[in-house]
């Protein structure tokens, strides 16, 4: 009886483009609050951030692998594809935005909003009705209707799975997509899972369920199928300061303490851009320079998707690059604002004009 | 010792293993898998396994002002460790028992090995190569050092589980040569590290050259070294299953380390435990529930029985902080004791007992690598400081007829500059800051024109067993905790000094082939000055610890059979690089790890036979004074 919004293999493969979009939307306030932390201190805040990052780049490598077995054609360089922060998700959750902001309790409130688990309770709610003002991603629009958004990320990706199976059952010949396209878990090392090759309806639902339990736990519990934490119970650690262990319930951790030091944090200016550092300064040189090496990176990662699947071990290099950048612009006061530093804008050089 | 008080616990272990490294951590896991309940006593500290703990090691590693091998490790007076910075050079006859090994000389060793959860592994450089077939037969086939009572061939399974346990990265097409065979349709867990651009350069260079050694011309090639350290997985692996690397240890899964990054810090310490350490081995045993680790529990004394030759029970000394030699003396029982403390400790512990061995050999015939240096400047830039410690070196000559007159040698291309030679990227910068007066961009680029053409080639010198080369102990020299400390007798054969005058002519023909300027210099004040044939040469110790419990086919001639089971001892195995019978020119670790595979399938029908649960008691023993 379920009804799906995609009918067509055009409606998935721009659901699939938005997915890749989506995951790639929660890597830079990621990075931002993880790079916030000062060096030395906050390990335990540092690891959780870190593993939920590297596996929303995992996540983005599975969205761009399905789109690539049904033909498409990821790119990472379309104009708006990084937005402008604060943002909504491009899934349509219109109840909260997303910013680009140091380390807080702010940030993981927004972060556990993220990740939160699917639970709209019926299928009409599966879509929910909210406007969308203010956002800059271009949504999906299921049904066609401007107004129609999900609930979660989950929800999200049932969405395209129900769209993959409709459209396997009008016998539409899905998998048309050029296998050595694939992105295969010799090129791809995330430490949280591996990649998955797909090719069939099979290994593209594996994909989506890894996404989906990575995200928000199993059917309700707070490990995934690979007794891996999900990332909305990971962020909470945080909150509850303590640690989840096998066997725990939702929201009730009695793993060992975690501390964190909120304090421990450069005070980053909250969805910074450019004009906030004076022209002509090295900070703004910086920004800037961090800008144009993320757009290229960007640029390689696209090059990578659209049959260069090995260009992806020499991107890590470029990767540390990105990171040393960020660790350096955090480091530095913005000039005339005491006790605010500077932090990475994720401005894309068309974006920024 | 007036403070300790003595306890006896009732529980009678399968196994109680001392030492925590790779040995004990190999042997703990394989024992409880098969069910057997085991006891670990660690000298030093470490008792948690997280990411946290490991991240104190190394952040102590960062602030350090010297960063040495052991620079991650707090001075622990109760378990303490040797390190560089503490050997001096000796004068004739002045034993030097300024730091904790005692040095009689007239060789100073600068070796080191670790003391803390996790053994040397917690510092080690990761290559995991297998010796060669002939160094397991030297006196039969060069009339040199001593004949292993296992042959290559007998080992080879082993080597492989070794492989697996470690995380091996490596390609069986480079490995195979000397002699050198593998199954038919075996892969190493993971492909190979990629060379670096240095090793690349170098090898243009290298590749094709030859050398005459004995009257035989060999041709050198540069090729990649096996590394314990995270890879690309081999799919083709375990006949198709591919290989799940091991990442970093912790509870709380931090999921990093499942792959090299290249960050250049091996060693010590990898910072996402790309690289192997015994932790990794010793959490999975642990998870059986069947594993026990006591840290801060030194061993100090191994009981015989006197009418059975078995050993009764191990006495340790426990503290619970290093600063001070307050302790509390135990004593553990079980079935089979297993010594894995190194090929220092293990002898130290067994001579401290009154245990020499009948065949006198405790202690000798030690062993380790004498390393020459040689270094130089190349014509361009050449990317030193990229990849890992090291990822390619020349194998040629570890092998061949001319064994018989001079030690064999392999080659380490070093990716981190003149670092271990001293003027590596720390005292280059320190040098342009104080001498150049040099900053911003002219210190930025005098450090790249200066480390970044820097090659060492570091030249491994085999050693042969000689019983004259021991540790021993002497009531005079004590710890805090009142054991006796190792006390070191040593030289350099002029085996193996011929062999150092072979090295270092090659090194010149290389550094003349590649255009590099030769900046080595050995001087005579330096710690490891040795002339030979009227040449000066500085060696260094490979911290490859090795012979002291020697294996061999019989009780006169050997501590341990082929199995590492004492000869005087049925219920006693001593398990490390202290049962080789000759080292070769290969990193000790992947062998001692494959000859503990071998002594667990011993260890484990042992335990099987002697089912008769041992005798308990519970004698409350008399305080010494």
């Amino acid at each position: 009886m379920t009804l799906t919004s995609i009918t067509t293999r055009e409606g998935l493969h721009e659901y699939l483009h938005a997915a890749i979009q989506l995951e790639h939307a929660t890597i830079p306030p990621y990075l931002t609050a993880l790079y916030s932390l000062k060096p030395g201190s906050n390990s335990p805040a540092f690891h959780v951030i870190r593993v939920v990052v590297v596996e929303e780049m995992l996540h983005l490598t599975l969205a761009a692998n399905i789109l690539n077995a049904i033909g498409g054609d990821p790119d990472l360089t379309r104009s708006g594809f990084v937005p402008r922060y604060p943002v909504y998700l491009p899934d349509g959750e219109t109840d909260f935005m997303v910013s680009l902001e140091p380390f807080s309790q702010t940030a993981i409130d927004s972060f556990l909003l993220i990740e939160r688990p699917a639970q709209s309770p019926s299928e009409e709610e599966r879509v929910v009705r909210r406007s969308r003002a203010g956002t800059t991603i271009p949504a999906v629009n299921p049904e066609g209707d401007d107004g129609l958004h999900f609930y979660s990320i989950g929800e999200f990706y049932a969405e395209i799975g129900r769209g993959l199976q409709y459209l396997h059952d009008q016998g539409e010949d899905l998998f048309i997509g050029d296998p050595s396209r694939q992105v295969t878990p010799d090129l791809y090392y995330s430490g949280g899972g591996d990649v998955i090759p797909v090719k069939d309806l099979e290994s593209a639902y594996a994909a989506i369920r890894l996404i989906s339990e990575q995200g928000e736990g199993l059917a309700g519990g707070i490990y995934d199928e690979e007794a891996e934490l999900s990332h909305y119970y990971r962020f909470q650690q945080l909150k509850l300061g303590r640690y989840y262990q096998p066997g725990d319930l939702p929201d009730a951790p009695t793993g060992p303490a975690l501390d964190v030091e909120w304090d421990a944090v450069y005070p980053t200016l909250r969805n910074a851009a450019g004009s906030d550092y004076p022209a002509d300064s090295e900070l703004r040189a910086a920004s800037d320079q961090f800008n144009a090496d993320y757009a290229s990176f960007l640029g390689e990662l696209t090059e990578a998707f659209n049959g260069r699947p090995d260009l992806l071990i020499p991107a890590v290099g470029g990767m540390f690059t990105l990171r040393d950048q960020m660790t350096r612009i955090a480091r530095n006061p913005v000039p005339g604002r005491p006790g605010v530093n500077a932090a990475a804008t994720f401005e894309m050089p068309e974006v920024a004009s | 010792m007036s403070d300790s008080a003595r306890t006896e616990t009732e529980t009678v272990y399968d196994a109680v293993i001392v030492g925590s490294g790779v040995s004990g951590a190999l042997v703990a896991n394989e024992l409880s898998r098969e069910g057997f309940r085991v006891l670990v006593l660690e000298a030093g500290p470490g008792g948690e396994l997280t990411t946290g703990g490991y991240e104190g090691y190394l952040n102590r590693f960062y602030e350090a002002a010297g960063k040495d091998s052991n620079s991650p490790f707090a001075e622990n007076p109760n378990a303490s460790m040797p390190r560089p910075a503490h050997v001096h050079a000796l004068r004739p006859g002045e034993p030097d028992d300024s730091s904790y090994i005692v040095q009689n000389g007239p060789f100073p060793v600068d070796g080191t090995y670790v003391r803390t959860l996790g053994g040397t592994t917690m510092h080690w450089e990761a290559k995991a190569l297998r010796m060669l077939p002939e160094d397991f037969h030297t006196r039969s086939s060069h009339g040199q050092g001593l004949d292993w009572p296992v042959t290559y061939d007998e080992l080879e399974p082993h080597y492989q589980k070794a492989e697996r346990e470690l995380g091996v990265s490596a390609d069986v097409e480079d490995q195979s040569f000397l002699g050198i065979s593998f199954d038919p349709e075996y892969v190493y867990p993971m492909h190979k590290l990629p060379a670096s651009y240095l090793d690349q350069v170098v090898a243009a260079g290298v590749d094709g050259m030859e050398v005459c050694l004995g009257g035989e011309e060999y041709h050198l090639k540069v090729r990649s070294f096996p590394q314990a350290r995270n890879g690309i997985p081999n799919p083709d692996y375990d006949a198709g299953q591919g290989y799940a690397p091991v990442g970093a240890v912790s509870t709380h899964q931090v999921e990093q380390g499942e792959r090299c990054q290249g960050n250049n810090n091996c060693v010590p310490l990898c910072p996402v435990q790309a690289k192997y350490h015994a932790g990794k081995t010793l959490a999975k045993a642990m998870e059986t529930g069947s594993v026990e680790v006591r840290t801060q529990a030194v061993a100090s004394r191994v009981h015989v029985d006197n009418e059975t030759g078995r050993v009764s029970h191990i006495e340790y000394k426990a503290y619970e902080d290093p600063s001070s030699g307050a302790h509390t003396t135990h004593t553990v029982r079980a079935r089979i004791f297993v010594l894995a403390a190194n090929a220092v400790e293990t002898p130290r512990l067994m001579l401290a007992s009154g245990l020499p061995s009948s065949s006198g050999l405790m202690g000798r015939n030690l062993m380790d690598h004498a390393y020459l240096l040689a270094w130089a400047q190349m014509p361009e830039v050449v990317g030193t400081m990229r990849g890992t410690v090291c990822t390619s070196g020349i194998a040629d000559v570890r092998g061949g007829a001319f064994r018989g007159a001079h030690a064999a040698f392999g080659v380490d291309i070093h990716n981190d500059g003149w670092g271990w030679a001293g003027g590596g990227a720390e005292a280059q910068v320190i040098d342009l800051v104080d001498r150049s007066n040099a900053f911003g961009a002219q210190l930025r680029q005098g450090a790249v024109d200066r480390i970044s053409r820097q090659l060492l080639l570091a030249f491994m010198v085999e050693l042969m067993p000689d019983p004259s080369n021991r540790i021993t102990v002497d009531g005079r020299y004590l710890d805090q905790l009142g054991n006796p400390r190792p006390v070191l007798n040593y030289s350099i054969a002029d085996y193996t000094m011929a062999g150092v005058a072979e090295a270092r002519q090659l090194s010149r023909r290389i550094f003349q082939r590649l255009g590099a300027e030769d900046h080595t210099e050995y001087r005579p004040t330096d710690v490891g000055y040795v002339t030979h044939q009227g040449q000066g040469y500085v060696i260094r110790g490979g911290n490859h610890w090795a012979g002291t419990h020697v294996m061999g086919s019989s009780a006169a001639t050997s501590v341990v059979d082929a199995d590492q089971r004492s000869w005087d001892h049925e219920n006693l195995y001593l398990v490390g690089a202290g049962s080789m019978a000759s080292i070769g020119t290969a990193n000790t670790t992947l062998t001692l790890a494959a000859l503990c595979y071998r002594s667990t399938e011993r260890i484990i029908s042992q335990l099987r036979e002697e089912t008769a649960p041992a005798t308990i008691r519970s004698t409350q023993e008399e305080a010494s004074a």
